[in-house]
């Protein structure tokens, strides 16, 4: 029996000025050929301790480590310079432009083996193997700028492999990729483990995407110390609850089961996979064939909202034949411009919550800045609440759309939070007093009202994000668009804003949100928007999108419930349950 | 965008010597053209350097105005801008080109601020010479490896090359976002200070934030794992370069020396 890969006795990390240490005593292991998920709750330390593994904590980023944490038996990271753990711990991050320095793929996979000082010989042969573990060998040429999101983070594997790291640790690699992507990444890992040389260490939110791929979880508590290791199965489907009551996700189909048996429906151990819960559920509705199937199945629509009233009529936003086109890159041959929407048509009604979906490029991004005139459209193809974003000035729009930016710090002007929500209705020159009025609701509804003079770029990032949100509001506006609103953060905060997005859209906000979470789209939205390749592939309902076969058409996945309820052969009546919140009203 | 990565398919003389031969090469005509004060030395400096640029380097179509173009027609332009300010006399006795009022443009005048503008043009066609003949990355391989620049400075250069396009995506998102907010800032110079003041707050903050992540994932990578680096692409001083920087020194002399009195191009008086 070798030595584990990483092995972490009671390890705590204190950063230099915090006043506690998160995590506060981690106990873990990752063997060769095995991937164990680190799993806890936000801001227990799952990135820190992810840092501590090849020394960067408290090398570069200075802090105080205690307990004990040793690499392939011997290395002690704190104690050796990151650089030269970087042969036994390959790091590969969220991002995966941060480790980008050369020209071709082929040179970014050999700048590690550089460092290194091997023979150039043994530096091209590991270029290659690296290579051709992740798939990329053939796109060794290319500039690695060519590489869709998931191609650049199998070329951070790649990078880390080459360094000849026996132990990989990658920290939400997936955060920032749609679902191809995703898909694409844990595919290669799933490769690079069955050869048994490797182990990996995983932080990740999307449980969904790796609780087939995941050997072992290590689930930490609030103050980050161990509470939880064992098995996939035996961490997220036997003790369920508690995760629950940590505050640490589940994946969907886990989630949806632990529902349901709370409901009263007899399933045994909960299900892991879509695929898992299908068979389980097909089984265990035959035992009480009198549940009807939830009701409901699209969020309920505000009661007062006009639109229950004259379905027909009262379109908020107007698209005809919009066609955007930019110039292409210089290092592009042959079109001067691609098409990045063609001919796009549609109508949004007063009150809908429309989410646009699409794999990275389909012209999700585009649309919704057309629409809210951040980059005006061609005049004539988009209408908002009665106004051509292209001829409409800045105040005029302001009162009808705000548009909330992926990163909200992009957005801030002023120099406090109050002046901050001030500022739009400065911008339309409403009388002091009503602004004062104003920004006194808007804080308190947001609950910024103690950090109203705190400088916005100070904030957390969740309260960044109410703030944007509010800032895209307090002019009055009756449509929100939000650009990838949970791009890169995790699930408690994209819950947060969800929870908000939900409340302002039954007080009768129209709602347009670019994303790549599908459940998010399930549980919210009542209307998609499906692109691909700048083309609109659907406008639906989203009952009717996630029951047709548009999703895939463009290149995308189905929702983890949806999936899980499409393949039920035994209770059809089932099949249109995609919500997981209609499972909390289940009463077996 | 263009890529500074992009390799050069071209077998052109200049493309193969070594980038810090070409920069030499043309360092001391620069000093001249900023110390020189006639007429010919720059005239002759700018004809040889959009010859050598001409004749040693593969300049792709797009850029053919520009490297050709610009520096001509700044010349030509800039001559009767700068002229406007020159003393009608700075050559005495040359015929006047239109009057205002007491005011006189003479061929005199055109010739003393030809002086002036032929001498940045020159500089601009010299200084396209190394911008054409060599790339970036190059540059900083072959700073490493011959001039013994250490490493780990020389390969934050490349870490740079990637931080421009990504703040020029990142300052127009900022603009596009500050532009819906409605902040005009005002019109003007002022108000152009303005807007820009506030857009240096959220580029700086991501920056800052983006070149942490960039130096973790650095080391991460062992980068600074040892005082050297395995060079898989080498590119060494050869006796050619040294001929090269040679002759265009021996050239740039003799352009210095002779130009003036085997042209005898009339002297303006300086116009500052």
């Amino acid at each position: 029996m070798t030595a584990p890969l990483l092995r972490a006795d009671d390890v705590a990390v204190r950063y230099d000025g915090a006043a506690v240490a998160a995590p506060g005593g981690a106990t873990l292991t990752v063997g060769r050929g095995e991937v164990v998920l680190l799993l806890g709750p936000s801001g227990c330390g799952k990135s820190t301790l992810a840092l501590a593994t090849n020394g960067l904590v408290p090398q570069s980023v200075p802090a105080t480590v205690s307990g004990r944490l040793t690499v392939t038996g011997t290395i002690d990271p704190a104690a050796t310079p990151t650089p030269r753990v970087a042969a036994r711990v390959g790091m590969v991050f969220q991002d995966p432009d941060v480790g980008l320095v050369a020209g071709t793929v082929l040179d970014e996979v050999c700048f590690g083996p550089e460092n290194q000082r091997l023979p150039r010989d043994e530096v091209l042969a590991r270029g290659q193997d690296a290579l051709r573990r992740t798939g990329l060998w053939d796109r060794r040429h290319e500039n690695p700028d060519a590489l869709s999101g998931g191609g650049r983070q199998r070329l951070a594997i790649a990078c880390a492999l080459a360094l000849g790291a026996p132990l990989l640790v990658l920290d939400e690699p997936t955060a920032n990729l749609d679902p191809v992507g995703t898909e694409e990444v844990y595919a290669t890992l799933r490769e690079l483990v069955a050869d048994g040389d490797h182990g990996v260490l995983l932080v990740e939110h999307d449980l969904d995407a790796c609780a087939g791929l995941v050997d072992r979880v290590v689930v930490l508590d609030r103050g980050g110390r161990t509470v939880m290791t064992g098995t996939a199965r035996e961490v997220l489907a036997e003790r369920a609850g508690e995760l629950l009551d940590l505050g640490v996700w589940l994946p969907v189909a886990t989630l949806a089961a632990w529902h349901l048996r709370e409901a009263g429906v007899p399933l045994g151990g909960l299900p892991l996979t879509p695929a898992e819960l299908t068979v389980a559920l097909d089984s265990a509705l035959d035992d009480v064939p009198r549940l009807p199937a939830p009701a409901g199945t699209t969020p309920p629509r505000p009661a007062g909202s006009p639109s229950a009233a004259s379905p027909a009529g009262d379109a908020v936003v107007e698209v005809s034949r919009l066609t955007v086109t930019r110039p292409t890159s210089a290092r592009t041959r042959g079109q001067r411009r691609v098409t990045v929407l063609d001919d796009v048509s549609l109508t949004v009604r007063r009150g809908d919550f429309v989410a646009v979906v699409g794999t990275n490029g389909a012209g999700k991004t585009t649309l919704l800045r057309a629409v809210a005139g951040v980059t005006p459209p061609p005049r004539g193809t988009v209408k908002v609440a009665g106004l051509d974003p292209a001829r409409a000035d800045v105040r005029e729009l302001a009162r009808r759309i705000g548009f909330v930016f992926q990163n909200p710090e992009h957005q801030f002007v002023r120099y406090t939070v109050a002046e901050e929500l001030a500022h739009a209705l400065e911008v339309q020159r409403t009388p002091a007093g009503r602004i004062a009025e104003r920004v006194e609701e808007m804080l308190a509804r947001f609950g910024l009202t103690e950090h109203r003079d705190r400088h916005p770029f100070l904030l957390s990032g969740g309260q960044k994000r109410r703030l944007s949100v509010g800032t895209a509001l307090v002019a009055g506006a009756e449509v929100l668009a939000l650009d990838e609103p949970t791009f890169g953060q995790d699930r408690e905060r994209a819950a947060e804003l969800l929870d908000i997005l939900a409340a302002l859209n039954a007080a009768g906000t129209t709602v347009l949100v670019v994303t790549h979470d599908l459940q998010l789209v399930a549980d919210h939205a009542s209307h998609v928007v499906v692109l691909r390749d700048g083309r609109l592939v659907a406008h639906d309902r989203t009952e009717r999108v996630l029951a047709g076969d548009a999703l895939i058409e463009a290149g995308l996945r189905l929702p983890p419930l949806a999936e899980a309820t499409r393949g039920l052969t035994r209770h059809p009546e089932w099949r249109a349950v995609t919500r997981v919140a209609d499972l909390t009203a289940v009463r077996a | 965008m263009t890529d500074p990565y992009a390799p050069v398919a071209s077998r052109r003389f200049l493309h193969r010597l070594n980038p810090l031969a070409v920069v030499a090469a043309v360092a001391p005509a620069v000093i001249v053209l900023v110390a020189v004060r006639d007429l010919a030395t720059p005239l002759v400096l700018f004809a040889l350097a959009t010859t050598l640029l001409l004749a040693g380097a593969h300049v792709p179509a797009r850029y053919a105005a520009l490297a050709f173009g610009l520096p001509l027609a700044f010349t030509v332009v800039a001559a009767v801008s700068f002229g406007l300010w020159a003393d009608p006399d700075a050559v005495p006795g040359t015929p006047t080109l239109f009057e205002a009022g007491s005011y006189r443009f003479t061929v005199g005048s055109w010739l003393a601020g030809l002086a002036i503008s032929l001498r940045l043009g020159a500089l601009l066609a010299v200084v396209l010479v190394p911008g054409f003949a060599t790339t970036g990355p190059d540059l900083v391989r072959a700073a490493v490896q011959n001039l013994r620049v250490p490493y780990r400075i020389g390969y934050t250069a490349f870490a740079a090359f990637r931080f421009v396009p990504r703040f020029g995506y990142e300052l127009a998102v900022i603009r596009a976002a500050h532009r819906v907010r409605g902040v005009a800032g005002g019109r003007g110079p002022l108000g152009g200070v303005r807007r820009w003041a506030g857009y240096i707050v959220p580029l700086l903050a991501g920056a800052i934030r983006h070149a942490e992540r960039v130096a973790l994932a650095m080391d991460a990578r062992a980068f600074g794992a040892y005082p050297t680096r395995t060079e898989r692409y080498l590119v060494p001083f050869r006796a050619g370069d040294a001929a090269f920087v040679g002759v265009c020194w021996a050239v740039t002399a003799v352009v210095v020396a002779f130009a003036q009195p085997v042209l005898g191009l009339p002297s303006p008086t300086p116009v500052v």
